[in-house]
């Protein structure tokens, strides 16, 4: 969130469980691998999504938990998604407090990069086990990732955005 | 100092740690997952919690499929259904002549050694989602452990084999396709009843027959059908049509690729065949008599 006069409503844990699942769900979604090359990993995308907005709640391990759920989810190696949440979560976390007040177009150069080097380190696993290269396609979702993220982040600022009552 | 810390400023390892931490829990998982396979407990588990999410992410949107199809217009059904009656009746008369057939087969088998090949049981399933890893061809069906599904179970569709079930959880399964990389199933050429092995190279890749001979009798339009030889793929299921035949000087070998016929793209629909029976055991001795030495 840049710098602005507005005071934000917090953040509540219910809020960003279901912010995860609806991550989880779109991963899930049917048209998925035909989309492939094109939709950008969501659940990668919130994870530093809250990690830059809500350090204290989002961090390694959630990042790690998600990232185990979505192996299962895609039945491949099981810690594969796990390591590279993991690494990203850490990443965004180290420079919160500098990144997290950057205006919304620097956010998503570092988002994208965080993407990528997310898909490489899958990649460098995979490859590890013996798959094929997969073609440079595949790291189109990230690049795409990167004109996603500011109105993506006006969407999720949406429900904090809410004037708060006047009691003040 | 420690003690009179605000509870605000406690916030537990710090990041470094945790990474490497869970960097740590991650690579184990990975190490354990590829070399032991430990971990299928624990996959079983987590995917009996994904499933409403998995279910909740494929409704909708079958719904609205099927919904299209409910609204579908009366002269088209109609026409559908004539032209179905006359398929029924002409097969009806295939069948009249399979039976035949069978009965005939059945004697000449009862006088050879050979073992009769009963027709399996099929379950029909439907396909979950398909797999967001680009790495691998898979599909995510939606029978598993409930419904007697085991690992090593064949798919199929009305036009050919699919592939193979890989993986099997509670509620869900994982086939791997045809065109998965390095996935072999033993063939037959339809025509001259040349025995091989086609491969595959990868999702939306042609499939591959590897180390035939430059000469070989392999010509474009060639059916291939599964051998039964490893006992896995029962015999006769036709599995790929021959699309191209390369054969360049300077390669020892002829480059021969070839199609799936399952329309695997195309529905949403396909048959699981139950396990094969155990194939009788590989002889340890010669079963010839000794050749009499003097």
């Amino acid at each position: 969130m840049p710098i602005s006069r507005q005071l934000l409503r917090p953040a509540g844990v219910g809020f960003i469980f279901c912010s995860f699942i609806v991550a989880i769900l779109i991963n899930l979604l049917p048209w998925q691998a035909t989309a492939m090359n094109f939709s950008p990993d969501f659940v990668a995308l919130l994870i530093i999504y809250w990690a830059l907005n809500q350090p204290r709640r989002v961090g390694v391990a959630c990042a790690f938990f998600l990232g185990v759920l979505m192996d299962v989810a895609n039945g491949n190696i099981l810690g594969q998604h796990a390591l590279a949440y993991s690494i990203i979560a850490y990443l965004a976390l180290v420079r919160q407090r500098q990144l997290a007040i950057f205006p919304f177009w620097q956010q998503a150069l570092i988002a994208c990069a965080l993407l990528l080097l997310s898909q490489a380190i899958m990649v460098c696993i995979r490859s590890i086990m013996g798959e094929p290269f997969v073609g440079w396609g595949y790291f189109a979702g990230s690049l795409f990732a990167a004109f996603l993220w500011p109105p993506f982040s006006n969407l999720m600022l949406m429900y904090q955005r809410k004037d708060a009552p006047d009691e003040l | 100092m420690q003690a009179n810390q605000p509870a605000f400023f406690k916030q537990g390892p710090k990041p470094l740690t945790r990474v490497l931490i869970f960097s740590a829990l991650s690579l184990a998982l990975i190490f354990g997952d590829a070399n032991y396979q430990w971990l299928g407990l624990a996959r079983d588990k987590l995917s009996l919690a994904l499933y409403p999410l998995q279910w909740l992410a494929t409704t909708p949107i079958n719904a609205v499929i099927e919904g299209g199809d409910f609204l579908q217009q009366q002269a088209q059904l109609v026409s559908e259904n004539k032209a179905l009656n006359n398929d029924k009746l002409a097969a009806k008369g295939m069948a009249m002549r399979l039976q035949a057939l069978e009965i005939e087969n059945a004697n000449l088998r009862s006088l050879s050694i050979a073992r009769e090949s009963t027709p399996r049981r099929s379950q029909l399933t439907k396909i979950l989602y398909n797999s967001r890893d680009p790495f691998a061809a898979k599909l995510v069906l939606d029978k598993g452990q409930q419904n007697q599904i085991s690992a090593g179970q064949i798919v199929l569709d009305a036009s050919g084999v699919v592939g193979q079930i890989v993986r099997v959880q509670p509620l869900t399964s994982e086939v791997r396709l045809l065109s998965d990389r390095n996935h072999m199933v033993p063939v037959i050429v339809a025509r001259n009843q040349l025995r091989t092995v086609v491969y595959g190279t990868g999702r939306h890749a042609p499939l591959e027959v590897r180390n035939m001979a430059q000469n070989v009798d392999v010509q474009v339009g060639d059916q291939l059908l599964t051998s039964g030889i490893d006992s896995i793929y029962p015999a006769g299921l036709p599995v790929a049509r021959v699309t191209r035949v390369e054969r360049t000087t300077g390669n020892a070998f002829a480059r021969i690729y070839s199609e799936p016929l399952a329309k695997i793209d195309q529905h949403r629909y396909f048959l699981i065949l139950d396990a094969p029976t155990a194939p009788p055991p590989y002889p340890t001795e010669a079963s010839a008599p000794k050749a009499k030495t003097k």
